[in-house]
């Protein structure tokens, strides 16, 4: 989009109440809401404290709406089309855009089987090490094929372990796919309105 | 001299330069976008993106006339008081509708297209388009084919500029590609049982403005935006095509040409096009190594150049004749310092050349300026295009440096005799040839005939397996330095690699052998020594080598400077991302 596209909608800050400006009616809030959890904490025993890992929050495959939050970035997942072949056509725009240089993608001429398809990722390999989670990756991804799921215990033994190559980036959808259903699992039609079908589940609700 | 007006701007041109009005904008700086129109083929104005207001300013009144209607820049010759309007309104919404038209029935697959990144409908379509798509009914679907086994057509994304089928008839001449249907079902195709193969074939797919013709030895391997260019030269014959030499994490992926217009235009042949794997190849040599107990045993470089430099001391100390190879794949560069070298020992030591590998006949394809074209040709300046069989880069230049240390050029045959008669007490065989250059007899009755062996390749010949000491040198994309073409034109080819694992570019091996002082050696410096001691050299004075070469056989020429041109989707890329991932 270019900086003078008319859909372009200029905003400018609101400007601040007198009681805004001077501050500290703001500051006094903001206190009262830590001494209302204080006081939650300590004679109502509602304290938010969770002892990981012998008490856990969630688990693999469980419903989306269930977990801390929706919009959580941990380990990655390829997507599936509904024929179960792999959905990245390995453009290298989720590598291109990778601040970390952790995406390793072997473009390669898809099979003859494929025929709606032009290209597909002959191999593709993330180094989960050297992620830094920050979602780029799905941002740029023109067909929605790499996620970042709600999966946080990531864990192995060595460095090897933990650099997933495609059919393991593969296997996480299948055990997400449940809890976690594909953001965009058709291509965009006029019919769907994008914002109202996308809307995040609301998640605040099983906040203990 | 002429007078042009450029978005009320005047500009001159110098007398006898004969350029469109796309030309003359850019080379003061305004875009005219285009896609037909290439300067090597002839004006068909198809594309219609060029179009502009055009008018003449009366030289005695200074009233300026308009033409009513938009006309295209490309047949719109830059004359005197031409009047050329490129930013008005009607200009800019024509541009935008003809980028609307061009996109209709386009798929839109940027992601899987190997052209993304250099794109003219890419590049266009943000600067001069618009962000929506307005045609709903069905687009017209094409399957992909191939026109050639080397290329292939993604009908859908032609833009039936019909660059490609000029290109194949008035610059290769076999005319194999052609349109077929009219209107919105017209598409580029062969006929059958003709592919476009003949040996300028690829240049098609990068005369494509878009996605469309693709090379299928690139197809899908590598993003535009990853690849850095590096300006080479062709080592593949002695033509010495200029060549953009595209790498991504320490492999060469393409080679694109490169305009000069005293060389090779703005074509290369195909068989210099995929010459680029041979710099890939996982076999090339990536130790040294030195004969022990009869073996040849990998050993670190400095242990291996030391024993070099010791024997060939000891040798020359005793009198004993050595003699020094220099193949015709050696810059002129390293051929100096080896000549140096090799003559600094003994002052009776000789030097050859190296075999000079040849296949078939020289094949020319001179382009006509009116012969097969249509149209005003003449702002075309037709320039014929050689593929030598001569398949070596710089005779021309180890032969000059030759004949200035020795007065003579001893060739590989001379050589092989003289040392069958046991002229020689040791042999240093610099090579880096890319084919197979010697058999296993003429090796073998050359190793029984000298007393040590030394062979600088590449790659394991058979040579090399009897040799007492294999330095491991560079290939052409890992070394710089300058070749002198068949012309006598000679040539800066940037590394595009870095030297392999346990191998040592060719300048660094003799600039240790000859102990020079001053660290690692840059090829600039020592053709500047080169140009000061070799009078052949004389044009090359500071190590400066011109943009487009300098002729070392005859006197510069005065005259208009070439402009060079790139199509500006091809022009000054960014590179981002994975690079180094
Ligand atoms: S989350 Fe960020 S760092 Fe990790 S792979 Fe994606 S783009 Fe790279
Ligand atoms: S951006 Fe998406 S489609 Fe492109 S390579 Fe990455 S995962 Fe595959
Ligand atoms: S294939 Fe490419 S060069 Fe040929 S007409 Fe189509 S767009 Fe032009």
């Amino acid at each position: 989009m270019r900086a003078d596209d008319p859909h372009l909608k200029r905003l400018t800050p609101p400007t601040l109440t007198i009681s805004e400006k001077f501050f500290l009616p703001q500051i006094a809030a903001g206190l009262a809401v830590t001494a209302k959890h204080m006081f939650g904490v300590v004679f109502k025993d509602k304290a938010f404290t969770v002892q990981y890992p012998e008490q856990q929050e969630i688990q693999v495959g469980q419903p989306v709406n269930l977990r801390t939050s929706a919009v959580y970035r941990g380990v990655h997942r390829l997507n599936k089309d509904e024929q179960g072949r792999v959905k990245c056509v390995a453009c290298m725009l989720c590598a291109t855009a990778c601040p970390a240089h952790c995406i390793d993608i072997v473009g390669a001429t898809a099979p003859e089987t494929w025929p709606d398809r032009e290209k597909y990722c002959e191999s593709f390999v993330i180094d989960e090490l050297r992620c830094i989670y920050c979602g780029m990756c799905e941002e740029a991804c023109p067909v929605e094929a790499i996620e970042l799921t709600g999966l946080y215990d990531l864990t192995g033994l060595s460095r090897e372990q933990m650099i997933f190559d495609k059919t393991k980036l593969l296997s996480v959808f299948d055990v997400t796919k449940e809890g976690e259903p594909m953001r965009f699992g058709q291509p965009p039609r006029p019919e769907i309105t994008p914002p109202t079908a996308l809307a995040a589940p609301d998640t605040t609700a099983t906040n203990p | 001299m002429a007078t042009i007006i450029i978005n009320g701007q005047e500009h001159t041109l110098p007398e006898g330069e004969k350029l469109n009005a796309i030309q003359m904008a850019k080379r003061v700086g305004v875009d005219i976008p285009y896609y037909c129109w290439h300067p090597a083929l002839s004006v068909v104005a198809n594309c219609r993106m060029c179009e502009i207001e055009v008018g003449s300013k009366d030289p005695k009144t200074g009233e300026i006339k308009m033409i009513p209607k938009l006309v295209p820049g490309c047949q719109t010759p830059a004359k005197d008081l031409t009047v050329i309007v490129t930013d008005s309104a009607k200009v800019k919404e024509h541009q935008r509708m003809i980028m609307e038209f061009l996109l209709i029935n386009h798929p839109l697959d940027c992601p899987v297209c190997d052209q993304a990144g250099e794109c003219g409908l890419q590049d266009y379509s943000y600067e001069y388009g618009q962000s929506n798509h307005r045609f709903i009914e069905e687009r017209i679907v094409n399957p992909r084919k191939d026109v050639s086994s080397a290329i292939q057509l993604n009908q859908d994304r032609c833009i039936m500029c019909t660059r490609c089928v000029r290109f194949t008839r008035e610059i290769s001449q076999t005319g194999e590609l052609q349109v077929m249907n009219r209107g919105n079902h017209a598409e580029i195709d062969v006929f059958p049982g003709h592919p476009v193969d003949n040996p300028l074939a690829g240049n098609v797919v990068d005369l494509c403005p878009v996605g469309a013709l693709l090379d299928k030895d690139f197809l899908h391997k590598q993003r535009a935006w990853f690849l850095s260019k590096h300006d080479s030269v062709c080592t593949r014959c002695s033509t010495g095509c200029n060549i953009s030499a595209e790498e991504n994490r320490g492999q060469l992926w393409r080679f694109k040409p490169r305009f000069n217009p005293q060389v090779n235009d703005y074509w290369i042949c195909d068989e210099g096009r995929y010459s680029y794997k041979a710099a890939n190849d996982p076999a090339l040599l990536s130790a040294m190594y030195l004969r022990q107990n009869n073996d040849l045993q990998p050993a670190p470089i400095d242990q291996a150049l030391k024993t070099v430099g010791e024997t060939l001391g000891r040798i020359a100390a005793a009198g004993d004749i050595t003699a020094g190879v220099l193949s015709p794949f050696l810059t002129v560069e390293e051929a100096y310092l080896m000549a140096s070298y090799i003559k600094g020992l003994n002052a009776a030591n000789i030097l050859a050349l190296g075999p000079v590998p040849t296949q078939g006949h020289d094949r020319t394809f001179t382009p006509d300026q009116v012969k097969g074209r249509n149209g005003d040709t003449s702002f075309i300046v037709p320039r014929p295009f050689t593929i030598h069989a001569e398949k070596c880069p710089n005779r021309k230049g180890v032969e000059a440096i030759l004949e200035h240390f020795q007065g003579e050029v001893i060739t590989w045959g001379d050589f092989e005799g003289r040392a069958a008669l046991g002229d020689f007490k040791a042999a240093y065989v610099a090579s880096d040839a890319i084919d197979p250059w010697i058999d296993n007899e003429r090796a073998a009755s050359l190793r029984s005939k000298v007393e040590y062996l030394v062979v600088q390749d590449t790659t394991v010949t058979p040579l090399a397996e009897r040799a007492d000491v294999v330095l491991a040198g560079a290939t052409f994309a890992e070394k710089a330095g300058c070749y002198v073409n068949a012309n006598g034109r000679l040539q800066y080819s940037e590394a595009a690699l870095p030297p392999r694992d346990g191998s040592l570019p060719d300048l660094d091996v003799f600039a240790i052998l000859l102990h020079r002082a001053g660290g690692p050696v840059r090829s600039q410096e020592i053709l500047a020594e080169l140009a000061e001691a070799v009078p052949a050299f004389r044009a090359v004075a500071g190590g400066r080598v011109p943009e487009f070469g300098v002729s070392i056989t005859e006197p510069a020429r005065v005259g208009v400077a070439p402009f060079p041109f790139n199509d500006p989707w091809n022009e000054s890329r960014v590179q981002v991302g994975a690079k180094n991932a």
